[in-house]
């Protein structure tokens, strides 16, 4: 195991995988409108040991009650409604400073550049490795 | 003395009683005569300015005084008025014993009886008097008129006295006279003031009509809206208006010193010198130029100019008029929008390729990142103690899934793009509608969808590409589907219709009660990325209308009255221009099968 610790107090959340002692999982969640997505990547999260959430957009995950256990952000760029961009300028604005990791299937270098500098910790083009997925959420706890 | 003149001198009688004068006697009285002399020849000095009939009036008064006479008559023409006039003037001494008014009456009668010209002196008899009756003649013929006098004595008039008269009767005529050509010249006077005055007032009136006119003129000026400037013809500056000025930046008076070339943009001079020549030589009445103009400061202004010649007058000769009017700002928005144009030109062309590769690309990328994705966690499960083989297969079987939507993506892709332009046939687009129908049916109805049919009656037969279209139509079934999965609390249900579109064209439209879209949303859906549809099995929004335009004709949506929207596509029965041989070829073998 990784060994990531929290206490992720939102509903919903599947139980991690074993744990040793006191040390608590940490929430991931996924912001994508791609249902094979929201299927998919949480399945894989939880195999690096996060309790992990899914949600449709961005409004979704703005509404819900896991804005303040969020340990890492797994976000779709594009997306109906508000993109991710903006919901990384939004968490800005409401001083929510969670370490994002930009999922997308287009290549924009603008774009990258963009959220990048606007400090988010990764932006890996679909499809992308789960070791790739890992290397970037692992840098983005270290730098959070 | 006699003048010797007939009729014009009373002559003088002899001295009746031919009393002897002694010398002391005659001396007195041409002493006596000269003073007289004197006297009458200086009554002009005392008369000037006087009416006629005063004049004569005085010298009938000295005449009775200086003579001694009972009355003097003068009877004339007034030289002014032309008037006849008679005055009589009776001595205060004179004791006749008839009415003054008889006398003058019968001296008038006397004189116009008998013409004054052979007028001798005569004597009458006035009651126990015996009056000597002398006429004298006014103006050299008596033309003017007559002067008769009336003496006591029997031997009136003497020599002297005859003088006396004479030269009296010349003063009053002379007087006469003057006093006409007085009037006269008086009367020519007025008139000439008179016509003087007039013409002040019509001059003045003109003036004052001149300068409201050059008010006018000047204010429209000064006043116009656009630049107005005036120069000699070689262009230098006569006059501008505000306008003009500070569209330069120059005031009138730099610009008299400059002329119009001097600041136009060397691009444009000789474009400006050529038509300048052609409007002086009469080739043309005027012509326009938009040009640039170099400010006092140095920045550039366009203008378009209207230049024409205005003809010459007596006093000012001709010289060119310009309007002018800054067209800067149209200009820099002419020449911005160019150069965005140019610009969009150029990325357009590059990206078409692009964003349908990059269409391409996404539509596979989805299936493909779930494959990954669910491989990596599978074999993470199936590698944990103990394994998670529920996991595992769970895993696996959505990455199967993934992989046949790739599979169906690539077939699709293969079908579309073997040929660059669609293989053309003559096909009824409602079978075409029914096959696709009946193949999704299953699909539509696992998502609780129905689907309702209205397909025209009598379709013409379009020309088109078979599989390309029914792509098209299985699209929108599925887009129609999508949007009405996201609600609970009505019917889903999808609605096909087919009909003739105008003269040449069928349609084709899919009507849901989903979502709806905002006019906005309307058009962007059909940008490659607006949305991602990970369940879509088939094509984008934007291939489809590549399909639909590579048909030559179009594909839109629109929001319903109701919930919902309609997607529609229109399609020409006859393809224009190109391929008319391969349209023959198709038609000639029965539609070969596509991939």
């Amino acid at each position: 195991m990784d060994g990531f610790h929290a206490v992720p107090h939102c509903v919903g959340m599947e139980s991690p995988k074993g744990r040793v002692g006191n040390e608590r999982p940490l929430l991931s969640v996924v912001v994508d409108d791609d249902e094979s997505v929201r299927e998919s990547l949480p399945d894989l999260l939880r195999e690096f040991g996060f309790v992990a959430r899914a949600f449709s957009s961005a409004e979704e995950f703005l509404s819900s009650d896991c804005l303040g256990e969020t340990s890492c952000l797994i976000l779709d760029v594009a997306m109906p409604g508000m993109s991710g961009p903006d919901l990384q300028q939004e968490l800005k604005r409401r001083g929510r400073e969670i370490p994002i990791i930009f999922i997308t299937g287009r290549r924009d270098d603008t774009v990258r550049a963009r959220v990048l500098k606007q400090g988010a910790a990764g932006f890996l083009l679909k499809p992308f490795s789960d070791s790739d997925l890992l290397a970037a959420i692992k840098v983005a706890l270290h730098a959070a | 003395m006699n003048a010797g003149r007939t009729g014009a001198v009373p002559p003088s009688r002899p001295d009746m009683n031919a009393r002897v004068e002694d010398p002391a006697q005659q001396v007195r009285r041409l002493q006596r005569c000269i003073s007289d002399l004197i006297s009458l020849l200086a009554l002009p000095a005392v008369w000037s300015g006087n009416e006629p009939s005063q004049i004569v009036d005085m010298v009938l008064d000295a005449l009775l005084r200086m003579l001694t006479l009972e009355f003097v008559y003068a009877r004339f023409t007034d030289p002014v008025t032309a008037e006849p006039r008679k005055i009589l003037r009776v001595a205060d001494s004179c004791t006749l014993p008839v009415p003054q008014q008889d006398v003058a009456t019968m001296l008038g009668n006397w004189v116009e009886r008998n013409g004054v010209h052979s007028l001798p002196p005569t004597g009458r008899q006035f009651g126990a008097e015996y009056i000597s009756i002398v006429p004298v003649p006014l103006g050299i013929h008596g033309e003017t008129g007559t002067i008769v006098v009336g003496s006591e004595r029997a031997d009136f008039p003497s020599q002297t006295e005859s003088l006396l008269l004479r030269v009296a009767a010349n003063q009053a005529s002379i007087g006469m006279r003057e006093a006409g050509l007085r009037r006269e010249q008086k009367r020519i006077a007025d008139e000439l003031d008179r016509r003087v005055a007039e013409r002040t007032a019509e001059l003045a009136a003109a003036n004052a009509e001149l300068r409201r006119s050059e008010e006018r003129w000047r204010s429209v000026f000064e006043n116009s809206a656009v630049g107005v400037a005036l120069t000699d013809l070689n262009g230098r500056f006569i006059a501008t208006n505000l306008v003009y000025q500070n569209m330069l930046g120059y005031s009138d008076e730099e610009l008299q010193q400059l002329t119009f070339l001097d600041i136009t943009h060397e691009e444009n001079v000789e474009e400006n010198r050529s038509l300048i020549a052609e409007l002086l030589a009469g080739q043309r009445r005027q012509f326009q130029i938009e040009k640039q103009y170099r400010r006092k400061d140095g920045q550039p202004v366009w203008v378009r100019n209207n230049v024409s010649v205005v003809p010459g007058t007596e006093r000012v000769p001709r010289f060119l008029m310009a309007i002018s009017e800054d067209v800067t700002h149209p200009k820099i928005s002419e020449e911005a929008l160019a150069r965005a144009r140019s610009e969009l030109a150029k990325v357009a062309s590059i990206t078409s390729l692009g964003v349908l590769t990059a269409a391409i690309a996404h539509e596979v990328n989805q299936p493909l990142s779930g494959i990954i994705t669910n491989a990596s966690t599978c074999l993470r499960m199936l590698s944990s103690n103990p394994p998670n083989t529920d996991g595992a297969l769970e895993t696996m079987r959505r990455a199967l899934r993934d992989g046949n939507r790739v599979s169906d993506v690539i077939t699709r892709l293969r079908t579309l793009y073997s040929k660059k332009e669609p293989s053309l046939e003559a096909m009824d687009l409602n079978e075409a509608t029914r096959e696709v129908a009946a193949l999704s049916l299953s699909e539509l109805q696992g998502r609780g969808v129905t689907l309702r049919y209205e397909l025209a009656e009598e379709l013409p037969p379009i020309t088109g590409d078979r599989i390309q279209l029914q792509q098209v139509i299985l699209n929108l079934l599925r887009n129609g589907a999508d949007a009405m999965g996201l609600t609970d609390d009505r019917v889903r249900e999808l609605v096909i219709r087919t009909e003739r579109d105008g003269e040449n064209q069928v349609r084709l439209s899919v009507k849901d009660s989903g979502v709806g879209l905002t006019p906005q949303v309307a058009e962007k859906i059909f940008e490659p990325f607006y949305t991602t549809k990970a369940d879509g099995m088939g094509i984008g929004l934007s291939i489809s209308r590549s399909i639909v335009e590579a048909h030559q004709g179009h594909l839109w949506a629109t929001a319903n009255d109701g919930p919902g929207a309609t997607f529609s596509f229109a399609i020409p029965c006859t393809f224009e221009d190109l391929s008319d041989a391969e349209a023959d070829v198709d038609q000639s073998e029965p539609a070969s099968d596509a991939a």
